[in-house]
């Protein structure tokens, strides 16, 4: 995009990795100031005077005092197994639903993406007021599969979507070969189009996973015991009720992002590629 | 390998083959597979499953907006009520706060996320060493969960500790420290700036991937024509992203309007009531205040404010482009 002297360009490009030095500080500085409270003592966090920027002595015991004298390791597992639930659904049902989407043409295809798509417009809060009364009365409300039901509400629409578009980028011709050599419909999806598209379907499942991790206001209204909270609604339970202390709490949201950003970097590449396809292909 | 293929399909062995593969239950459920029900096997988990958890409250919710349910008050019990809710709300000062408090809420956040979004872009976009990792890296506070992000931020404005307000205070910026989120004047520019930070990333994703679609010869014809670095990016880049754009924007807004989290967890909507916005307002009916029937007709006006931008907002768009 730049063209012109040699000095413009010098001066262009000063200019670009100023304004990227920026946004990478304002991205991550935040995120590094929650590392250091998290492994600072109480005595570095609330200080008399001034703040202390770098700790006096690195510790690990707000770390230590969170999983041995708090909930936050139930919280911890409760969200493990709504996020491992609200992914299986996803997965076994919405893969199936984008193969079809994408391979299949069929009466009432364009109808239900675009329904599919529509679903997003619709206001949390009107979906969570049913699924509680429903919940309720089914015997579901404040069990992990009621919330990872709640979840795949909002989910399964958008791993459909990404999901047929991984499979869009993917030629029919390796499945058509297959038929023609006596595969069945079956096979030629599960030992030609599944591993093919293998990338797709890990992107799309780590991406449903930390949407249901960090998931806050459905699992506010729809748990309310000590066994099925998740992690979210635990961690600002307990800075509302007991006051956390903020080393505490900063260790909490240290823990809680680790996954998120393992998975991040694990799969960001095909991840990115998804959820910008749809947009860009207009 | 190969031996072990070649044996297996020696002399006798196919016809052994197909006796057992037709109790093999995946032989069986592959041969059903070529019949005619295949298309509905596949869709038939999802489209079930999408009736009895999207489609059934849907309209649950949309009858109990005309109908009374409140939770606290069983003695009301949960009649037919007809347009009441809507009429309540036209004399609910707090409703139209928060409808106003929504369009600058939505706004404000919206103009600095596009703005945000389209510089680092345009920056992280060059091929210059290095930027591909921080390209990464400044996605990530759009993974990061609402309750770490919120309270993250509430730590470095905390009015006693925060680092913010140290910096500030150093700078010369600020006297003193500052109670950024107990005066209504700083708390809904303060949390509005917060969305921003939490929101930016994804408009810099599609910026990017829309920018690395625009071919390089457009630039070079543009400055063979003598086209300043401004006008090219106003004559050649906006027109290029004006499609991502349009899908980034309506789905941003779409959750700007429909996500409280932020809010709930920074402010609860004070001071006040002048950070509440309406997906709280509708929230905080039916969680604290338990009156369903009302928190539902909440949300259907929400649900019509959006279909009414989504519809305005790609008109504008598709009748801007043929002019």
């Amino acid at each position: 995009m730049i063209v012109g002297s040699a000095r413009e360009r010098r001066l262009w490009n000063v200019a670009t990795y100023a304004i990227a030095g920026f946004f990478g500080l304002t991205a991550l500085g935040p995120i590094v100031w929650l590392v250091l409270t998290s492994l600072k003592t109480e005595a570095d966090i609330v200080t008399a005077q001034g703040v202390v920027y770098w700790p006096s002595t690195l510790t690990l015991a707000n770390y230590r005092e969170l999983w041995d004298q708090t909930d936050f390791p139930t919280l911890f597992r409760n969200s493990l197994s709504a996020t491992t639930l609200t992914v299986v659904i996803c997965l076994v049902v919405g893969t199936l639903a984008a193969y079809a989407l994408s391979r299949e043409a069929f009466r009432g295809r364009q109808p239900l993406l675009m329904g599919l798509l529509a679903i997003r417009m619709f206001p949390a809060v009107m979906q969570i007021i049913p699924l509680f009364i429903i919940m309720k009365a089914i015997g579901l409300l404040d069990t992990k599969l009621g919330l990872a039901l709640a979840y795949a509400s909002f989910l399964l629409p958008m791993f459909i979507w990404l999901m047929k578009g991984f499979f869009d980028d993917l030629p029919g011709e390796l499945e058509e070969a297959a038929r023609i050599d006596g595969c069945s419909r079956l096979g030629a999806m599960w030992r030609i189009a599944l591993p093919v598209a293998r990338n797709g379907i890990l992107a799309t499942t780590v991406l449903i996973a930390i949407s249901a991790w960090n998931e806050f206001l459905f699992a506010l209204m729809l748990t309310t015991g000590a066994d099925t909270r998740t992690w979210p609604v635990g961690l600002q339970l307990m800075i509302g009720d007991f006051q956390l202390p903020w080393g505490l709490l900063a260790a909490g949201g240290v823990i809680s992002i680790i996954p998120v950003v393992v998975l991040f970097a694990f799969v960001q590449g095909s991840m990115v590629r998804g959820l910008t396809e749809g947009a860009t292909k207009g | 390998m190969s031996a072990f293929q070649d044996s297996s399909q020696g002399q006798g062995m196919p016809r052994l083959a197909l006796i057992a593969d037709r109790y093999n239950p995946f032989y069986i459920l592959g041969h059903w597979s070529d019949g005619r029900f295949w298309v509905v096997a596949l869709l038939a988990p999802a489209v079930i499953l999408l009736a009895l958890i999207v489609l059934y409250p849907l309209f649950y919710g949309l009858s109990l907006s005309v109908h009374e349910m409140r939770l606290t008050r069983p003695d009301l019990g949960t009649g037919f009520v007809g347009p009441k809710h809507f009429v309540a709300m036209l004399s609910d000062d707090v409703f139209w706060l928060a409808v106003r408090n929504t369009f600058l809420w939505v706004g404000i956040a919206c103009v600095l996320e596009v703005g945000l979004g389209m510089i680092s872009a345009l920056a992280l976009n060059r091929a210059l060493p290095g930027l591909k990792v921080i390209a990464v890296l400044v996605l990530l506070p759009w993974f990061l969960p609402k309750v770490v992000a919120g309270n993250m931020w509430a730590l470095m404005l905390d009015p006693r500790l925060g680092v913010l307000n140290d910096i500030l205070v150093h700078l010369g910026i600020l006297a003193q420290y500052k109670a950024w989120f107990s005066d209504p004047a700083t708390a809904f520019g303060t949390a509005v700036v917060i969305e921003a930070w939490c929101g930016f990333p994804f408009f810099t994703l599609l910026f990017m991937a829309g920018l690395k679609g625009i071919p390089n010869e457009l630039y070079e014809a543009a400055s063979i024509d003598g086209a300043t670095p401004m006008q090219r990016f106003r004559f050649v880049t906006l027109p290029m992203l004006r499609n991502v754009m349009l899908v980034a924007v309506i789905l941003r807004v779409i959750s700007l309007v429909n996500s409280p989290d932020l809010l709930l967890i920074l402010t609860q909507g004070g001071p006040g009531h002048s950070t509440l916005v309406l997906s709280l307002y509708a929230f905080e009916t039916a969680y604290r205040g338990f009156d369903f029937g009302y928190g539902s007709a909440l949300a259907v006006v929400m649900l019509g404010i959006l279909m009414l931008f989504t519809f305005l907002y790609v008109r504008a768009s598709s009748v801007g482009r043929q002019a």
